[in-house]
């Protein structure tokens, strides 16, 4: 044993051995959440409620997912917990036929599969549990910018980025909403942030000096308010240029209180975690079957179904009215 | 003249797209925007000014941008405990520079190669800060922004906070023993030695000063904002490498010198902006930004032949 | 020299020999790899409720730990020769994505047959390589810095040309039989990972080329005094990068059952992190494919381990572990790769073989 790489490496094994602790034999359920990217703020929240659904149900949660959004990661995740033999997978799909894949394969492990947020393919899971559709978010955020602007001028959008599949469909809805309801108005630009509030700062600012006529700003991933609200201020603008879109409340208070940010539009994401591990607990204990028409989720009361479809609700609009109330 | 040739031509292209601009997109120039978006490039540029002087040394640390995440953070969790900000700089600063003097360690006393160690210490770091912070935003003080003194002023300072270190580097870079033992040790380590440099302390001492300049930058940001997001630094090292290499420092060490950097930073932060006020959808920006690059790197390679021959 | 003192020579160099490959550093990660295969097959397998074995000791796992790195491990094998000739190409993961949307669009918008999209894409692949190629080649430019610049471009492009939205699906069943079935006992890509693995260890281990890349990266110079053909050479290393990047473009998608621009972002540093790990040295002049192979196993069974602890689940971190420990892991095997030289130079006389810092490599 002289190479002390070799030393080293027994040192290595012998701790590693140490460490291991036999896993007790846990007869909770074990439902497994998966979200669409781990940082977001919004599915952090997502998780919040969630963590309160499991400790009602006394069942274990797993809450993991990439680290920025990615298929192929997501398809990753679902196969280890297909092996890891869980219960229940909820699933944020990030890319709707890459995930249909491997929870087809869950399925036929016997594991109840639900979607929450964005969906798979409806032949790979039991149920959606639909916050809004993206029709309806799209229409939400065209509509109360239309609202905001009076209905006519330019405006811009900030997305996370180019690439992200829910975002690509908010924005088709947001566009189509306009040409159908609002001919006065006019989208000038869309600029990706990256997920990135100072990036998105940035884009902000060159697009308020690039547009002149430009009356709102809106920004459909959650570090983009703060972003375009942060580039409004520092123009001296606010007021004149309206900056809304979807977000968290924490992020926002302080743009909404100073005027700044006008509305920022979210479902309750702390309800939609509580739902889906409510809804996925039923499923396992075969108490939620095909055909139900409604469902009942412990203290937030009952919700309708459509289909396959558990309706959480309109979206939620925070203004400066309602924003303290909530924290998350 | 001909010796700045290379530095002079990146200001050429800068000026070019300038003029573009002025000519089709005047409002560009309207002073508040720019100065705005002159202010979110300071701190980019103090990280630039450092990452010239670690190429210049034959070195490379792609560890900047989460070095920058993680004194961002820490600094914002300080500052929101309430410690004044004349502590939270010196910490954010010290922070910086200790993860400077690991990854120097690891390249000068073990010998490793940097652009690995560095490689391995960025993962290592985003990934912790990821698993501690889970991306959530910190919400900083009020009195934070602007160091608590008027938007324009506060953008004034941060501005010419970063302009005058700049001056400072570059003066320094040339007239100072210090400045030149990086020339000479990125030119020839081994000579530098025979000249009584020692090439390690050296090397170990430019990624400590790269790891503070970093801990400054993040600071400079901190101001800007009243929030910190964990995310902040992603990318920050591609682009500070991209700005140095465009601006005429050659990977290879010992050649270049802070003003390129500067012109190139400025050129690459233009390209983004320049899009937007030009119309031109943004599917195009990174397409560009990589063709910038690969144009930079090819005059050199053209250059260097003409040279040979 | 008699015979009968010829042979205790031998037989002490034939120990030597025996020694020396037992602390090579395969053999030493070989010993890591089986310590941690061996942790997490005992402490991330248990039983569940129902009574079926579970977690990291199943064959599914296994094979799934094998699906997962088959595209990471075909960068790593592209990465290889690039490193040995003292080079770098940060664009793979980039190409990957050019690739994936190009294979895309040409079977679905271009309506060509699977095998012929197959075709241009490995074509458009060595071209793309081929670009790096010229560059660093017949205008003498550092690697790392030529394909800093195309890492930018050929993801750029990818999101150009489909506007960062088209995602192109619905492949036929028998093309993603290639990324999601197995064939005779393996997932199917694995076969397309071995071939590869096995065509690219014969063209280092097995021929002059292999010997001729060696000697690029250790003294470029030289092997132009020596007659050897240069920049064909390294010419040749980036368009096969470029090429084996198309074929995991090409798994990926029959993988994932969908081509989209941001396919295999980050796969180059993984990509790295598994070469280096498999002791090729970064500054160029040695490596084996075994090495980066057991580098890809190492990172793989990691990361996949760790998913299965319950620790681990139970702090919903799989995904940052993973990261940190890899990160941890490369920095760990760079300082026990130096760790007895540095030693043994500081022991006795100081400064007699003081040596330059590394340059960065390319």
């Amino acid at each position: 044993m002289k190479n002390p790489l070799l030393r080293f490496c027994a040192a290595g094994a012998v701790l590693l051995a140490s460490l291991i602790t036999a896993s007790a034999a846990d007869s909770k359920l074990i439902v497994a959440m998966l979200p669409k990217s781990k940082g977001n703020a919004y599915f952090i929240s997502c998780k919040a409620g969630a963590d309160k659904a499991a400790k009602e149900l006394g069942v274990q949660l797993l809450f993991d997912g990439p680290t920025d959004s990615n298929a192929a990661k997501q398809n990753e995740i679902v196969e280890n917990w297909i092996t890891l033999g869980v219960d229940v997978i909820t699933v944020a799909a990030e890319n709707k036929e890459g995930i249909s894949t491997a929870l087809r394969k869950a399925q036929k492990q016997g594991i109840k599969v639900l979607t929450y947020d964005a969906d798979a393919m409806a032949d790979s899971r039991s149920f959606f549990v639909n916050q809004a559709t993206p029709q309806g978010i799209g229409q939400t955020l065209m509509d109360e910018a239309a609202r905001l602007v009076g209905e006519e001028g330019e405006f811009a959008m900030i997305v996370g980025s180019l690439t992200a599949a829910n975002q690509r469909e908010w924005q088709k809805y947001v566009e189509a909403r306009l040409k159908e309801k609002f001919p006065k108005m006019k989208l000038v630009a869309v600029r990706p942030c990256d997920d990135l509030k100072d990036k998105a700062q940035s884009e902000s600012t060159a697009l308020l000096s690039a547009n002149p006529k430009l009356k709102l700003i809106m920004a459909i991933c959650s570090p983009g308010v703060p972003g375009a609200a942060e580039a409004v201020k520092q123009a001296g603008l606010t007021g004149k240029v309206k900056v809304m879109g979807l977000g968290l409340p924490n992020e926002n208070k302080r743009y909404v209180h100073a005027g700044v940010t006008d509305s920022v539009i979210l479902w309750n994401t702390g309800d939609l975690g509580y739902l889906t591990i409510y809804a996925g607990v039923a499923l396992a204990k075969d108490e939620l079957k095909k055909g139900a028409k409604s469902f009942k989720a412990g203290s937030l009361g009952t919700f309708a179904i459509e289909g396959d479809n558990i309706l959480l609700g309109k979206p939620f609009i925070f203004n400066q009215g309602n924003i303290d109330q909530f924290d998350f | 003249m001909k010796r700045y040739f290379r530095e002079l031509s990146v200001v050429g292209a800068l000026l070019a797209v300038l003029l573009g601009l002025a000519w089709f997109a005047p409002a560009f120039f309207s002073p508040q925007p720019l100065l705005s978006l002159v202010t979110r490039e300071a701190p980019t540029l103090v990280v630039a000014c450092g990452m010239a002087c670690v190429i210049i040394t034959r070195q490379i640390d792609i560890s900047v941008g989460s070095i920058f995440s993680v004194c961002s953070v820490c600094a914002g969790l300080l500052v929101a405990r309430g410690w004044p900000l004349e502590l939270v700089l010196p910490a954010s600063v010290g922070l910086g520079a200790l993860f400077g003097a690991l990854n120097g360690f690891l390249v000068a006393v073990l010998r490793l190669p940097s652009i690995v160690v560095t490689l391995a210490t960025m993962v290592t770091l985003r990934q912790g800060l990821n698993l501690i912070r889970q991306g959530e935003f910190v919400n900083l003080p009020d009195r934070v922004q602007w160091f608590g003194l008027s938007q324009t002023a506060g953008q004034l300072v941060l501005v010419g906070a970063a302009l005058g270190l700049l001056v400072a580097l570059a003066w320094a870079m040339r007239h100072i023993a210090a400045g030149r033992y990086l020339y000479a040790v990125g030119t020839d380590a081994e000579a530098a030695r025979l000249a009584g440099i020692r090439p390690q302390l050296v090397t170990l001492l430019v990624f400590v000063f790269i790891g503070a300049l970093t801990g400054l930058g993040a600071m400079m940001n901190l101001a800007q904002s009243p929030q910190v997001q964990p995310l902040t630094g992603n990318g920050l090292e591609l682009k500070v490498i991209a700005a140095v290499v465009v601006g005429g420092v050659a990977i290879s060490g010992g050649r270049g010198n802070l003003w390129g950097a500067f012109a190139g930073l400025l050129l690459l932060a233009c390209v983004s902006p320049a899009l937007t006020h030009l119309h031109v959808e943004a599917y195009w920006e990174k397409a560009v930004q990589g063709a910038i690059i690969l144009l930079a790197v090819v005059a050199d390679g053209l250059r260097s032949r003409q040279n040979n021959r | 020299m008699s015979p009968a003192a010829q042979a205790p020579a031998i037989s002490n160099k034939a120990r030597r020999d025996w020694r020396a490959l037992l602390t090579r550093h395969e053999m030493l990660l070989l010993y890591v790899l089986i310590a941690e295969w061996l942790f997490f097959y005992f402490a991330g397998t248990s039983t569940n409720r129902r009574g079926v074995i579970v977690g990291f000791g199943t064959w599914d796992r296994q094979f799934d730990i094998l699906r997962h790195s088959c595209e990471i491990g075909l960068l790593a094998l592209a990465l290889t020769p690039v490193i040995i000739t003292a080079g770098i190409d940060l664009s793979v993961g980039s190409l990957l994505g050019l690739c994936a949307i190009l294979f895309g669009k040409l079977w679905h918008d271009g309506g060509l047959p699977i095998p012929v999209a197959m075709g241009l894409t490995l074509g458009i692949g060595a071209l793309a390589g081929a670009l790096n190629a010229i560059l660093i080649t017949a205008l003498r430019l550092p690697p790392l810095i030529v394909t800093l610049g195309t890492y930018s471009l050929f993801r750029g492009l990818a999101e150009a040309i489909t506007r960062g939205s088209i995602t192109y699906t619905d492949f036929p069943e028998n093309f993603l039989f290639i990324g999601q079935e197995r064939w005779l006992g393996l997932p199917t890509q694995a076969w397309i990972f071995i071939s590869v693995a096995l065509a690219v260890g014969l063209l280092l281990h097995r021929t002059t080329f292999g010997r001729a890349f060696r000697t690029i990266g250790l003294a470029p110079e030289g092997a132009r005094y020596a007659g050897l053909p240069v920049e064909r050479r390294l010419a040749l290393v980036y368009v096969l990068a470029g090429l084996i990047a198309a074929i995991a473009a090409i798994i990926y998608t029959a993988r994932l059952g969908q081509a989209k621009a941001d396919a295999g972002t980050g796969y180059e540093l993984f990509a790295i992190t598994a070469v280096v790990l498999g002791g090729t040295s970064i500054f160029g002049g040695t490596g084996t494919i075994p090495g980066t192979l057991l580098g890809v196993a190492a990172i793989a069974v990691l990361k996949n381990g760790l998913a299965c602890l319950p620790v681990v689940m139970r702090l919903n971190a799989a995904e940052e572990m993973s990261g940190l420990l890899t990160g941890a892991l490369l920095l760990v095997a760079l300082t026990a790769s130096v760790l007895p030289k540095i030693l043994s130079n500081l022991r006795p006389r100081r400064h007699t073989t003081t040596q330059s810092t590394p340059p960065l490599s390319p």
